[in-house]
C-alpha cells in the first residue's frame, strides 16, 4: 500500500520538488497552497501523514495543525524554514511528529517521514537478516527452520538496533535501553550480551555480517540492502 | 567598543551641561552686578550732583537738573534736620525730621521712597527716586559664616556637578541603550528575513541536485557536477545557520538550557550522530577517551554538540577524499578538555606543537570556527585552536561543581 501524504507549502517549487522525491519512493502526494486547500484535501482525500509548512498565505502551520487533527487524528511534520528553537518547540509542543528545518537533504526528509509514518501506523517491517528471521511476537529468532529463543535483554538490544538500523548506536544508548539508572560500568556486561546476540544470528560471528562493531562509539546493525 | 560609545556620549553631555551650567550662572551673577549699586556705581552721581548745589551767603543755587533727572528729587537736610533746600520734593513729605528718622532712611526708605545720602559740610543732601523705582537690601554676616563661604560655595559647586555627571550619564546610556536596541532589533531581522529567504530556494537545489546526484540515467561527470552543487549548497545552509546562531548568541538573544553533561557519552553520540548523518565518507573518526570516567560539566548539549560538529564538518572539508579524525575528551588543569584533531598523527605522537591562533580562530577560519569560539565564552570557557598538521581545536570548559 502506497502512503498518501499532504504536503501543504506556498512554495510551488518546493512543492513539485518533495512531491516528486516523494513519488519516486513510492508515496502518492497532493499539493496544498494555503490552510483552506489543505483543510479540504484532508477531508477529501483522507491523506496519512502531512508535511507542513510554518508560514501560509491565509494563516500560520501552527494553528493549521489543530485544525487537522480535529478533521483526522494523522502524524504531522513541520517542514519550516523557521529554525529558531522557539519555532521548533512550539510545533513540536503542539504535538507534531516531527520538526524539519529548510533546506533538507532528500535522504533525511524520507527517513524521517519513514520513521514517523513505522511508528505510527505500526508497520511490520520484513525483518530479516540474511538467514535468519526475527520473530518478535515470540521473542526469538528464526534460522534454517530452527526456532532460536532471545533472553529478555538479548531481543531489547536487538530491537534497539533495528530501530535504527544502519545508524551507530551509541554504548550509552544501547546500556540505557537495556537498564534503568547510571549507566556506569555496564560497558563489558553489554559486549558479553553481544557476543551472545552474535552467536545466534551470525553465521560465523568471529565474522559478522549484520551486528557490527564501530570501534570506541557502539555497534550497528548492517542493512539487508547495504553493500 | 559599546563602553567606549557611551563613554564618550556622557563625557560630552556632562561637558555640554558644565558649560550650559556655567554660562547661566555667570550671566545671572553679572546681571546682578551691573544692575546693582556696585555696578553702576550711585556715588559718583551723587557726589557730582552734591557739586552741582552751592551756598552764598544763605542762598542756594543749584545747576544740576539734567543730572537729577526728570523723576527724581532732592532736598539738604541740615544737622538739626531741617529742610534748607529741596528740588521737587514731594508735598507729603515733611520739613523736618528727627534723628531716628535719618537713621531709618538712610539705609531704607522715606515714606516708601528709595533715597540716596550723600554727606556734605552744611548737611546731609537726600536724593530720592519714585516709589517702587529701587530695591534695597542689606546683608549682615557673622565673620566665621563669611569665612567659611568659600568652603560652602566648594561644596555646592561639587553637589551641582556631581548631579550634572551622574544625569549625563544617565541620559546617555538611555539615549544610547535605545540607539543600540533599534540598530540590533534591524540587524537581527534583516540576517533573520535574508537566512529565512535564502532556506526555501536552497531546498530546492539541494533536493534537485542530490535527485540528479543518484540518478543513474546520467553519466557520472554530469552526476560528479550535481554532487557538488549539492555540497556546496549544504556549505551555504551551514554558513546561513552559523550566521544566525553566531547572532544570537553575540547579542544574547540564545538562551543557555544548561544540564549536566556527561563527556564521555556526550562525545560518543556525537560521533555517531555525525557518522549517521553520511557527512564523513572515506573519514575514519577515532575515539580517544580515558579509561577513568571523566567528571561532568553543566552545559548546553545543542550548543556544545553544535560546536563539536563545526569542528568535525571543518576536518571533513579540509582533509577531502580523507583522512583519520581525532576526536577526545580529557580533564586538565581542572577542566575539560573536548578536542578535534584532523591529520595523519597517530595517537601516541607527542600533541601538535604548532601555533595558537586567536581565540576565535582568526577571521580567515570564517564563520563556523568564530561560532565554537563564541559557545565555549558562553560557557565561561575558551577555545584553542592550532595552526599547522594535523590541525588541532580545543573546548576548554570549567566542570560542574560538586
Amino acid at each position: 500500500m502506497a502512503y498518501r501524504i499532504l504536503i501543504v507549502d506556498d512554495e510551488p517549487a518546493l512543492q513539485a520538488m518533495v512531491g516528486e522525491i516523494l513519488a519516486r519512493a513510492g508515496y502518492e502526494t497532493q499539493p496544498a497552497l494555503t490552510c483552506t486547500q489543505a483543510l479540504e484535501k484532508a477531508r477529501a482525500w483522507g491523506p496519512h501523514g502531512v508535511l507542513l509548512d510554518v508560514m501560509l498565505p491565509d494563516g500560520d502551520g501552527f494553528s493549521l495543525l489543530g485544525q487537522l487533527r480535529q478533521v483526522r487524528d494523522l502524524p504531522v511534520l513541520f517542514l519550516s524554514a523557521r529554525d529558531e528553537d522557539e519555532a521548533r518547540l512550539r510545533g513540536l509542543g503542539l504535538g507534531a511528529d516531527d520538526y524539519i528545518t529548510k533546506p533538507f537533504l532528500p535522504q533525511e526528509l524520507l527517513l524521517r517521514l519513514r520513521a514517523v509514518l513505522r511508528r505510527v501506523y505500526r508497520e511490520e517491517d520484513a525483518a530479516r537478516l540474511g538467514r535468519a528471521e526475527i520473530d518478535w511476537g515470540k521473542s526469538a529468532l528464526r534460522r534454517d527452520g530452527r526456532e532460536i529463543p532471545l533472553t529478555a535483554k538479548e531481543f531489547a538490544l536487538l530491537k534497539k538496533l533495528w530501530e535504527a538500523r544502519g545508524n551507530i548506536v551509541t554504548i550509552d544508548a544501547l546500556c540505557g535501553a537495556l537498564w534503568e539508572g547510571p549507566l556506569v560500568g555496564y560497558e563489558n556486561t553489554l559486549m558479553v550480551h553481544i557476543r551472545r546476540l552474535r552467536e545466534k544470528l551470525e553465521e560465523d560471528p568471529s565474522h559478522p555480517r549484520f551486528l557490527l562493531t564501530a570501534r570506541g562509539l557502539g555497534y550497528r546493525l548492517r542493512r539487508e540492502e547495504e553493500p | 567598543m559599546k563602553l567606549r560609545g557611551l563613554f564618550k556620549g556622557a563625557l560630552l553631555l556632562t561637558l555640554a551641561s558644565l558649560m550650559v551650567a556655567a554660562l547661566a550662572v555667570v550671566g545671572l551673577l553679572g546681571f546682578i552686578y551691573y544692575n546693582s549699586q556696585g555696578g553702576q556705581n550711585w556715588d559718583a552721581p551723587l557726589q557730582q550732583l552734591s557739586q552741582t548745589l552751592t551756598c552764598e551767603e544763605g542762598d542756594y543755587t543749584f545747576s544740576g537738573e539734567e543730572l537729577l533727572g526728570e523723576d527724581r528729587w532732592a532736598m539738604l537736610l541740615s544737622e538739626e534736620g531741617q529742610v534748607v533746600w529741596s528740588c521737587r520734593k514731594p508735598e507729603e513729605l515733611p520739613d523736618q525730621y528727627a534723628l531716628t528718622d535719618v537713621a531709618s532712611f538712610t539705609r531704607w526708605y522715606l515714606r516708601d521712597y528709595p533715597v540716596l545720602c550723600w554727606v556734605r559740610q552744611d548737611g546731609l543732601l537726600v536724593v530720592g527716586s519714585p516709589k517702587g523705582s529701587i530695591w534695597k537690601h542689606d546683608i549682615a554676616m557673622e565673620t566665621p559664616v563669611l569665612l567659611q563661604t568659600p568652603l560652602w560655595f566648594l561644596g555646592f559647586f561639587l553637589l551641582a556637578l556631581g548631579s550634572v555627571l551622574g544625569v549625563g550619564w544617565l541620559a546617555s546610556r538611555h539615549w544610547f541603550g535605545q540607539l543600540q536596541q533599534t540598530r540590533d532589533a534591524a540587524r537581527s531581522h534583516w540576517i533573520h528575513g535574508v537566512s529565512h529567504d535564502i532556506r526555501t530556494p536552497l531546498s530546492v537545489v539541494m533536493g534537485y541536485a542530490a535527485q540528479l546526484e543518484e540518478d543513474p540515467a546520467l553519466g557520472p561527470e554530469a552526476r560528479r557536477r550535481a554532487g557538488a552543487i549539492r555540497a556546496q549548497s549544504q556549505v551555504i545552509r551551514d554558513l546561513v545557520n552559523d550566521l544566525n546562531l553566531t547572532m544570537r548568541l553575540d547579542w544574547e538573544m540564545q538562551p543557555l538550557r544548561r544540564e549536566l553533561v556527561q563527556p564521555a557519552a556526550f562525545v560518543r553520540q556525537t560521533a555517531a550522530d555525525f557518522l549517521n548523518g553520511g557527512m564523513a565518507q572515506g573519514f575514519e573518526v577515532e575515539i580517544d577517551l580515558p579509561s577513568t570516567p571523566l567528571p561532568s560539566i553543566q552545559g548546553d548539549p545543542f550548543l556544545l554538540r553544535r560546536a563539536l560538529n563545526n569542528l568535525l564538518t571543518n576536518c571533513v572539508r579540509h582533509n577531502a577524499p580523507g583522512c583519520p579524525i581525532r576526536l577526545g575528551a580529557g580533564a586538565r588543569q581542572g577542566q575539560l578538555v573536548l578536542w578535534v584533531e584532523g591529520g595523519v598523527l597517530s595517537r601516541h605522537e607527542s600533541p601538535p606543537d604548532g601555533p595558537a591562533l586567536e581565540e576565535d580562530g582568526g577571521a580567515a577560519h570564517g564563520t563556523g570556527l568564530r561560532l565554537v569560539a563564541q559557545i565555549a565564552a558562553a560557557h565561561g570557557g575558551r577555545a584553542v585552536f592550532r595552526a599547522g598538521a594535523p590541525y588541532r581545536c580545543e573546548i576548554w570548559l570549567p566542570l560542574a561543581r560538586q
